[in-house]
């Protein structure tokens, strides 16, 4: 019972007590076995670039075989597996993860005034799968056998009988393997926003990052499902006769289609949520103002993705549905649009009252808000049917969504990098190389995706390998081609800067903006702990409440709430955040990394249609996870 | 100030339940007592129930929406599903619910014994309805494969899937029998808990399942 | 928590929940209509396209309406309250509820307006006419 609490210690014998509870195991083998927030996230971090980079040489390479008429600089498979593998990456392995995995891991816990997240290994578990599923798409790419039918792969171009090869298949289980990745990740954060946040912090209290996650998480948590029962039908029909998509046997094609677009939307928007997350962070560091309205801003991440389940078929305007289905469709995208202007208004008028100075990861966000606005425009011309039947396919759409997904998931992520670097290494990044990267970024996006809408407009499809000279596209993709390789100068200075400035940077210190969050009132690196005393919480602006961290400090001097006694985390109540329990938290462990392994010879069995393999693999699975399970918080 | 005098969010630190001090099954039904609310555990499989609910309710929409393709349903050639027999079986498998649900709360009264009886009671039935299943799955193949039709593939995958988490259920409720073996700690009363949410939810999405199967002979 | 509190906790989560889980349902079942309507083996049970959609927005619309009702009380009874304002007492936990409260007067007049736009189109639109 806690009256058995020791006599009060010390504050520095308390603290020392805590760092080595917390210490992680030295060198490779505790990076293999960590369970820490920070060092997950940090994984991520490094593998989701390493894939950015991947996708990019991908897109570049699409480029230049587009840059004038007639070329032949790969061949047209290879040009299917390059546009393909290059929404695939984009998408399901360098901005999710990137945005989730390694923003979300490392700065939820702190924001929250938490030591770890919910469930440690388990967060350790979605890296080490999340790395096996991308090996896995990739292997397929070296192969010359990468999914090929685009990254929404339509049936019947993936089915079996015009897309014989194994394929389609890394495609369906790739994206099987990287959901469960992404599941894992999501399922910790809702735990962990709901339960672990510092008592106090009641759910109107809570920064809005952790609002844009909440609902992202969500979104992942209800969207995943019908993109792996598509898949799983697919593979069924491919390898084992079945006939979900088979007119002839009473199958139908459009359920592919719908089944992924029921994802696929709720997708788009779980990308650039929470980047909208980043920026609402961003914003009150560089105006020193809070967020204007709010309650209204934390309502609208909610709701853009809630509203975003509603309006898949816009998806499918061209297919031939009847009109009283897809006035359905037509009148949710028409509202799901007021929620993400709500916020927008919100920023705008935060800029507008506040005092804003435009460093670096501001510049970026005033960026993101028009590249936002922009794009946004275009999707709310495609809810007027004819409209859409007119452009549907063509380089119009793909230039709509990647102002979206680059002006509103790219860019923030590029200024949420600046803005939490001097958090992570305890280093500032140089200011004016960081400016010019900015421009250069601005300038190449605006000169590779405007001539889209364009080129689109006059009838350029997407996806294609090459086109004749004298339909007039040629200047336009030539400039687009120029736009895609200084957008790439760009990111490799911004890149440049950051690695040089982790070397030749001025310390940082711990608060280097008077950001308004939790994560500003501790050292930068932050201590493995986090929080050597679980803060005392008012408001969304925690760092901003001068009275707060005073008592943290009176707190800290009497050693109270340090919380050293093993790995320590106090759990609240969801909604009002009422005191609950202390629990004990799991440390490095190699379950982890073992239950991936397991996983990865299931697909690879699977993939190589050696289903008893498969199945005895699953055993082995299910014998790790008792092995984890073994372990109690009581018997540690 | 002391330690002990600390207030945070309405409570003092000394008032708060550690996990780690209940030595036994006394000690951890206070302290489950004593706490706000489900677990962190317990928010850990709603989530897992989310997914899975929701992956079957991708399941029963592709059911419906092949269904409204198709002029006859089943296809001309494939056999109406059987109501009585399934009806029975999954009535069987709901009732284990109950032992399910009392076995959580001996675990949070803190009576072991009675936690083991009600676990064992409802794995033994459970058991003997899957073993059923199979038997009759097999039987079934007999008379018509995933292979030969849409509905087939939709009916086969529907309670291939239910099946599936049937078997995990009964491969959970073991583990938990063997850990219960050696005493009751807040470990194993929150798996205890959850252990039997996860049996609700299979139960439920079980006559769902069947529910939709069966509206074929309606 | 005093009982008036409670109840006031109670219309908030009304508030919240039931506009949106309502626009879901209305969602899904107006589609699922639509869909068995114009389908091959869609199922015929006598009753107009027509008035399946009326009934389905009018019931949907008028819960969302009342859904919004529901936020309007709990944000009028804590006017003045900070949304800002935590679980520490005396001010339990009035701060949260008008919080959702401003979200729900927001979020209903939303659902309202898609349930609306598309149960009225669905019926009065020419059936099963391709798009």
């Amino acid at each position: 019972m806690s009256a058995t609490l020791p006599p009060p210690a010390p504050a520095e014998e308390m603290v020392e007590r805590l760092e080595r509870m917390w210490q992680s195991r030295p060198g490779v083998i505790g990076w293999l076995m960590t369970t820490d927030h920070k060092r997950v996230g940090l994984l991520y971090f490094w593998t989701t670039l390493a894939l950015f980079g991947a996708g990019g040489v991908e897109a570049l390479l699409v480029r230049t075989q587009l840059i004038r008429p007639d070329n032949h600089l790969v061949s047209p498979s290879t040009y299917d597996e390059l546009f393909t593998v290059h929404g695939m990456t984009m998408i399901f392995f360098f901005i999710i993860p990137m945005t989730t995995g390694a923003f979300g891991n490392y700065l939820l816990p702190l924001m929250i005034g938490a030591r770890d997240m919910a469930f440690p290994r388990m967060n350790a578990l979605s890296f080490w799968v999340f790395l096996g599923s991308a090996i896995f798409l990739y292997v397929s790419l070296f192969m010359g056998l990468a999914p090929n039918a685009g990254w929404f792969d339509y049936v019947p171009l993936a089915s079996r009988k015009f897309d014989p090869g194994p394929n389609i298949d890394f495609y369906c289980l790739a994206i099987i393997f990287n959901s469960i990745a992404s599941t894992l990740t999501v399922a910790n954060f809702i735990t962990t926003i709901f339960k672990l946040r510092a008592p106090g912090m009641s759910f109107n209290r809570m920064p809005l990052f952790c609002f844009a996650f909440l609902a992202a998480s969500f979104g992942l948590l209800f969207a995943l499902p019908p993109l792996t029962a598509d898949t799983v039908f697919l593979f069924a029909d491919r390898n084992l006769g079945f006939h979900f998509f088979d007119a002839a046997h009473g199958g139908a094609a459009l359920l592919w289609q719908h089944l992924f677009w029921i994802f696929g939307h709720p997708e788009v928007y779980i990308l650039i949520v929470p980047a909208f997350g980043i920026a609402t962070e961003i914003i009150p560091a560089f105006t020193q103002r809070r967020v204007v309205a709010f309650p209204l801003v934390a309502i609208a991440e909610l709701l853009v993705v809630f509203i975003g389940f509603g309006v898949w078929a816009h998806h499918m305007f061209a297919v031939g549905m009847p009109t009283i289905v897809v006035v359905f469709f037509s009148a949710a995208t028409a509202v799901v649009v007021v929620p993400s202007t709500i916020q927008v208004f919100a920023w705008c008028m935060t800029f507008v009252t506040g005092n804003a100075r435009f460093k670096t990861p501001l510049l970026f966000i005033a960026g993101f808000i028009f590249m936002f606005v922009a794009g946004g425009l275009t999707g709310i011309m495609f809810l007027a049917v004819p409209f859409d039947q007119q452009v549907t396919d063509t380089y119009f759409v793909v230039a709509h969504f990647h102002y979206i997904i680059f002006g509103a998931a790219v860019f923030p992520i590029f200024g949420g990098i600046y803005f939490w670097v001097p958090k992570v290494t305890g280093k500032l990044y140089f200011e004016l190389p960081g400016q010019i990267s900015f421009w250069i970024i601005f300038l190449g996006t605006n000169l590779l995706f405007f001539p889209m809408h364009l080129v689109g407009l006059e009838g350029m499809p997407r996806r294609i390998y090459t086109y004749p000279s004298g339909l007039g596209w040629s200047s336009t993709n030539l400039a687009e081609t120029i736009g895609a390789y200084v957008t790439g100068v760009g990111i490799l200075l911004l890149f440049a800067n950051l690695v040089w400035s982790y070397f030749r940077g001025a310390p940082a210190g711990p608060d280097p903006w008077h950001g308004a969050t939790l994560e500003w009132t501790i050292s930068s690196p932050p201590p493995e702990y986090n929080f050597a005393v679980i803060p005392k919480v008012s408001s969304a602006y925690a760092n901003w409440d001068v009275a707060d961290r005073e008592e943290d400090r009176r707190k800290l001097a009497a050693g109270a709430l340090v919380l050293e006694q093993g790995h320590e985390q106090p759990v609240s109540s969801p909604i009002d955040g009422w005191f609950s329990e202390i629990v004990e938290m799991p440390h490095d462990s190699p379950w982890p990394i073992l239950l991936a392994l397991a996983l990865s010879l299931v697909f690879t069995c699977l993939v190589i249609h050696k289903y008893v393999v498969a199945g005895v693999m699953v055993v082995l699975l299910g014998l790790v996870l008792a092995g984890w399970h073994n372990a109690e918080p009581e018997t540690q | 100030m002391s330690a002990s005098d600390y207030v945070a969010g309405g409570k003092s630190e000394r008032l708060v339940p550690r996990t780690t001090d209940a030595r036994n099954a006394r000690e951890a039904s206070a302290l489950a007592r004593r706490r706000h609310g489900p677990s962190p555990a317990m928010w850990g499989m709603a989530m897992l129930v989310a997914t899975e609910a929701t992956l079957f309710g991708a399941f029963i929409g592709t059911y419906y929406y092949l269904r409204f393709k198709s002029p006859q349903w089943p296809p001309v050639g494939t056999p109406e599903p059987r109501v009585v027999v399934p009806l029975i079986l999954v009535g069987v498998l709901a009732t284990t619910s109950v032992p399910m649900q009392l076995a959580a709360f001996a675990a949070r009264a803190g009576r072991l014994a009675a936690t083991r009886a009600f676990l064992a009671l409802a794995l033994v039935v459970q058991c003997g309805y899957f073993a059923y299943e199979i038997h009759d799955l097999v039987d079934q193949l007999h008379r018509s494969q995933p292979q030969d039709n849409a509905y087939s593939s939709i009916y086969y995958m529907l309670l291939g899937a239910d099946h599936a988490h049937v078997a995990v259920g009964l491969l959970l409720n073991l583990w938990l029998l063997g850990k219960l073996t050696t005493g009751l700690t807040m470990y194993r009363l929150n798996a205890t808990q959850v252990i039997a949410f996860y049996w609700h939810a299979v139960n439920l999405l079980t006559l769902l399942v069947i529910g939709t199967l069966l509206s074929a002979s309606v | 928590m005093t009982p008036r509190l409670r109840l006031l906790s109670v219309l908030q989560w009304i508030g919240i929940l039931a506009g949106a889980l309502t626009w879901t349902g209305q969602h899904v079942v107006g589609y699922g209509i639509g869909q068995a309507e114009c389908a091959a083996g869609g199922m015929h049970w006598g009753i107009e396209n027509d008035v399946w959609q009326l009934t389905l927005t009018a019931c949907a619309g008028l819960v969302i309406a009342l859904a919004w009702v529901c936020s309007l009380v709990v944000f009028l009874r804590t006017r003045g309250e900070n949304y800002g304002d935590g679980p520490e007492e005396p001010r339990i936990p009035q701060g949260r509820l008008h919080f959702f409260a401003v979200a729900a007067l927001v979020a209903n007049v939303l659902f309202l307006a898609i349930v609306l736009m598309d149960g009225l189109a669905a019926s009065f639109g020419v059936l099963c006419r391709q798009s």
